[in-house]
């Protein structure tokens, strides 16, 4: 009984709010404002499209351009609205780390967001191991340089975009399509070669 | 002509402008909203979002223009549309104001996982499933967009969302009846969109990120 009460009464919550629902206060019915139709004005406007058409279509990058998007995991290279390369990607975890002997400091591991561009392009790269790399093993940070250098962990290549945020490789190519890094993006070998060979120093990188 | 190559050369590259087909960037940019080009009222909104895009886009910066037009949230960069989510219904009042570059004040909180070095385990990763699909963006200048999901997905979520809505509206009603003041304008914009969808704008935005409204001349259908 207490059941079909309780369904009876929801059904009615239901039915009253879709009834309340239609009666919303309404949308504004015009909310762009109204320009005379006369055939001077119309001229004027069009003229005035054609012209802030062709600038933005100047502003847009004439040159092969990277695209990352971090929620779906994927890298594209684009010319005009071209796809020249999809590749799935590893980026940002989001998780966070708190920093050593700092009440309120802490690491957030996300791949930023915004336009960058190819700093620089290196073949070969080694690892310097930043602060959180030690402070997440639970290793002491090192006194010397060198012992933060780790060689073969970013494969072939390595993009720069500004930092410490790189493009590169991965040991983990199970893991790609995920949100696993710290804040680089990682692509499989074959993938890290096509971006190298068609970016340049320069190259814009929007990230969304 | 073969005695002199030279003047041959520099005929032929003094020729081959004029015979060059125009410029593939011009060319697209002739009607970028695809708009009907004899609607002046259409024309002027265009003119005014086109105007204040390309301010956007002359910066190193991705930005947000939400084309109720085409129903569209359209994520770009440098004039380049980088990712597009469709809007599956609409609805705002005080819209005629908002004609201007709002800034996004806070993105929606995120729900983040520390790592605990000591433990020695991986941290699960935020990932899109634990973005809200459900929440409200405030802008500067003032603009407030309300995002939820589609009824057709989750009828609970749109109930408590049409009930939230009724009740700000009550207290509007409420309060002008007590004090006999009008309260003051603010631009709102609700947006109905595909519960992943939404999750995808909770992903994307930033704080401070520049967004546009391209406003149309017909109310929702």
């Amino acid at each position: 009984m207490k059941r079909i009460i309780a369904a009876l009464g929801a059904a009615s919550l239901a039915l009253l709010l879709l009834l309340l629902a239609r009666t919303l206060p309404p949308t504004d019915a015009s909310i762009v404002p109204a320009v005379e139709p006369d055939q001077a004005t119309l001229h004027t406007l069009q003229s005035r499209y054609r012209s802030l058409s062709k600038q933005l279509a100047q502003l847009m990058p004439g040159q092969p351009y990277i695209v990352v998007d971090t929620a779906r995991n994927h890298l594209y290279i684009k010319r005009r609205d071209h796809v020249m390369l999809d590749a799935l990607a590893s980026t940002g975890s989001g998780t966070i780390l708190d920093k050593p002997g700092e009440a309120k400091g802490q690491w957030i591991f996300d791949t930023p967001r915004g336009e960058f561009m190819v700093q620089t392009k290196l073949v070969n790269p080694v690892w310097v191991k930043p602060d959180w790399a030690f402070v997440e093993e639970g290793l002491a940070i090192p006194k010397t340089a060198a012992d933060r250098i780790e060689p073969g962990v970013l494969g072939e290549y390595a993009l720069g975009f500004g930092k410490g945020y790189f493009i590169h490789g991965t040991l983990y190519p199970r893991l790609l399509g995920k949100n696993v890094t710290h804040g680089c993006i990682r692509l499989n070998d074959d993938d890290l070669k096509s971006v190298y060979r068609l970016a340049r120093v320069g190259t814009p990188i929007m990230i969304f | 002509m073969l005695r002199h190559p030279a003047r041959l050369v520099l005929l032929v590259v003094l020729l081959l402008p004029p015979m060059a087909s125009p410029s593939p960037r011009a060319a697209e940019g002739d009607n970028i909203f695809a708009i009907d080009i004899n609607d002046p009222a259409a024309l002027q909104e265009a003119n005014r979002i086109l105007a204040e895009e390309i301010k956007l886009a002359a910066r190193p910066q991705t930005y947000v223009i939400l084309d109720l037009v085409a129903r569209s949230v359209v994520i770009k960069g440098r004039g380049a549309e980088l990712h597009r989510l469709p809007i599956e219904q609409w609805s705002a009042v005080h819209l005629a104001d908002a004609s201007s570059t709002f800034r996004l004040q806070a993105r929606p909180p995120v729900a983040r996982h520390k790592i605990e070095p000591a433990a020695g385990d991986e941290q699960p990763p935020v990932s899109l499933e634990d973005m809200p699909s459900d929440f409200t963006l405030v802008f500067s200048p003032s603009l407030l967009v309300a995002v939820h999901p589609s009824a057709a997905e989750d009828i609970w979520r749109w109930l408590r969302f049409t009930a939230r809505e009724w009740w700000s509206w009550l207290k509007d009603w409420g309060r002008r009846l007590m004090t006999g003041n009008e309260p003051a304008v603010q631009p709102v914009l609700r947006l109905t969109l595909a519960p992943h969808h939404a999750q995808s704008l909770a992903w994307t935005v930033t704080e401070g990120m520049p967004f546009l409204v391209r406003r149309t001349s017909s109310p929702p259908s």
